[in-house]
């Protein structure tokens, strides 16, 4: 059968688009990972910030990094890590992923232990969205080491002085925001509302 | 005659490549209108700085110290420029030429090319995107405006065609 | 995984030399499908040269199934490739000028500028006269602002729209474009103008 360049092409496109179309693609999202990948990003050290670092980002209120609090909306209300964003974990996956993981920050999710936030950032990661971070120990470490922490003994190194002061004035910023007001409290937090990420493109 | 140019299948398949391409490494498609704009801002920024600050259109080029010209469009352009004339080079098309009907003469043509081009870039603006940027990137991307934009374009080409017909039959 | 530039902090020279190659890929694609060409261009609404419909739809299909494919095998985030915003009037008002600035000039930007490039001079003029609209466009920017600006939509997507996956449109886009090719070959023979395709 001889067939022009035409008909060549057709066929080709029809069988490429009966694949797509059956393709089990998940529409808008589509996870990658391989066993051995995810295997391995539990052991990686650099996907986790302590409550300690948290803290130094929350006093020196460092735009390159986000805070995603995963916990549900009226826990959220009632305190939270000062600067960070509600993103209930059930709801991750329902709002707009790339409008709050796609931009150029690093984003750390938190919980009130490990598991939500760990899990949030597998999913993240096999989304394609690299630039994502957990805080290890979630808001129980952060109340251990940062809000709870006292040191005992006269002579502290510098560094120990300033962890200290890092865990002062955190705790400080924290009580602040959380005893505020509620309607001062949804104000700060509009303030911190995230942005959509605008891709770069087009022909204008 | 007819076989010196590629088949445009062949042709079309080459180009999606290109665009995919685009897509793959910047994420973004193709354009050409854009690339156009940004020589006009940066004509308008050399010649009347004061002018281009206040326009509340031309500013936002200006902001952060910008150079309009040093844009992914306009490079875009200047590649066009390349590769058009490589390809023409190499298929032994060079030359200077205005292609018409043989009904009407030269300088009627040139007024409608004109005409034509700054209608088309015009509109090509207010639509975000000419028929490579808003049409066939974004049929790539699955995107409304792209379709929209492109039947609106084949459609009223269709229409107007028959206004216009000597000048090309 | 792609798209690169962004997320991989490019630095500004090789975004720009990047854009370039692409570039000239796209003026060659052009050139050799020949669209450097205005009466092969202008055939389209004439009949006698279809070439437009088979390279237009056959490029947007390739690059559509190539990147879904891509995207299955993960080399590419499609959530990061940028998807033109919609403005209803806008792109119905802005898309009907551009089609009777084609018809009249012959060109689309693209192709008056490869054509340019090859030395037709109908070509220059009308990438004279694009500049010119540029011009006027930003000049103008106050007055119609509202209206550029009305009725926006965001990037929306015609498979979400009509409530399809992206592989079946995908598919019934395929499936549309055969049949027009086949229309279109119909067409050539039937409006065929061997005086005009046999000097272009």
């Amino acid at each position: 059968m001889n067939m022009n360049p035409r008909q060549k092409l057709s066929v080709i496109l029809v069988l490429l688009g009966l694949v797509l179309a059956f393709l089990p693609l998940s529409g808008k999202y589509s996870f990658h990972g391989k066993p051995d990948q995810l295997l391995l990003r539990a052991l990686d050290e650099s996907s986790f910030f302590t409550a300690d670092q948290v803290a130094r980002f929350v006093i020196t209120e460092d735009s390159t990094v986000q805070l995603i609090d995963l916990r549900p909306q009226q826990e959220f209300n009632r305190f939270s890590i000062p600067g960070a964003v509600n993103v209930p974990y059930k709801n991750m996956l329902q709002k707009d992923m790339e409008s709050y993981l796609g931009r150029d920050v690093r984003t750390i999710f938190y919980a009130n232990g490990d598991r939500q936030a760990n899990y949030a950032l597998m999913i993240a990661k096999g989304l394609g969205f690299d630039n994502t971070y957990v805080m290890k120990g979630g808001l129980n470490e952060w109340y251990r080491l940062v809000m709870n922490s006292s040191f005992t003994g006269e002579k502290i190194t510098a560094r120990e002085n300033a962890l200290f002061e890092t865990r002062i004035r955190a705790r400080k910023m924290f009580t602040e925001l959380n005893s505020m007001p509620d309607s001062l409290k949804a104000r700060y937090r509009e303030s911190k509302e995230i942005e959509r990420k605008k891709l770069d493109g087009g022909c204008e | 005659m007819k076989n010196k140019y590629m088949n445009p299948y062949l042709a079309g398949t080459l180009l999606g490549l290109v665009l995919l391409s685009s897509m793959y490494i910047a994420g973004r498609g193709l354009g050409a209108s854009g690339g156009l704009k940004y020589c006009v801002v940066s004509i308008v920024g050399a010649v009347s700085k004061p002018h281009a600050e206040k326009s509340e259109y031309y500013s936002k080029y200006f902001e952060d110290e910008q150079k309009p010209l040093f844009n992914w469009l306009t490079m875009i352009i200047f590649g066009v420029l390349t590769g058009g004339f490589i390809s023409g080079a190499v298929s032994g098309r060079l030359k200077f030429k205005i292609e018409k009907s043989p009904n009407i003469s030269n300088v009627r043509r040139l007024i409608f090319a004109f005409a034509g081009g700054m209608l088309f870039v015009y509109g090509g603006q207010l639509a975000r995107g000419c028929t490579s940027g808003a049409a066939l990137s974004g049929m790539a991307v699955l995107s409304l405006a792209g379709f929209v934009t492109m039947m609106a374009i084949f459609g009223s080409a269709y229409f107007f065609a028959w206004f216009f017909r000597k000048n090309w039959i | 995984m792609g798209p690169f530039t962004s997320a991989a902090g490019f630095p500004v020279w090789l975004d720009l030399l990047i854009a370039i190659i692409i570039g000239i890929g796209f003026g060659f694609s052009l050139e050799q499908a020949g669209f450097s060409s205005s009466r092969k261009l202008a055939g389209m609404f004439y009949g006698y040269d279809t070439t437009v419909l088979k390279v237009f739809f056959t490029a947007a299909i390739v690059a559509l199934v190539g990147s879904q494919f891509l995207s299955y095998f993960g080399l590419l985030n499609l959530n990061l490739v940028f998807v033109n915003e919609y403005y209803v009037t806008s792109a119905i008002v802005g898309g009907v000028i551009m089609g009777l600035g084609f018809i009249m000039g012959g060109f689309c930007p693209g192709t008056g500028v490869c054509a340019m490039s090859i030395g037709k001079i109908d070509a220059l003029f009308y990438v004279l006269g694009g500049l010119t609209g540029a011009f006027l466009f930003a000049e103008t920017y106050p007055l119609i602002r509202p209206f550029a600006e009305d009725a926006y939509r965001g990037p929306v997507k015609v498979n979400e729209v009509l409530g399809l996956s992206p592989g079946v449109f995908t598919l019934l886009l395929i499936v549309a474009a055969v049949a027009m090719f086949w229309v279109a070959e119909i067409a050539e023979k039937k409006f065929a103008r061997p005086e005009i395709t046999d000097k272009i």
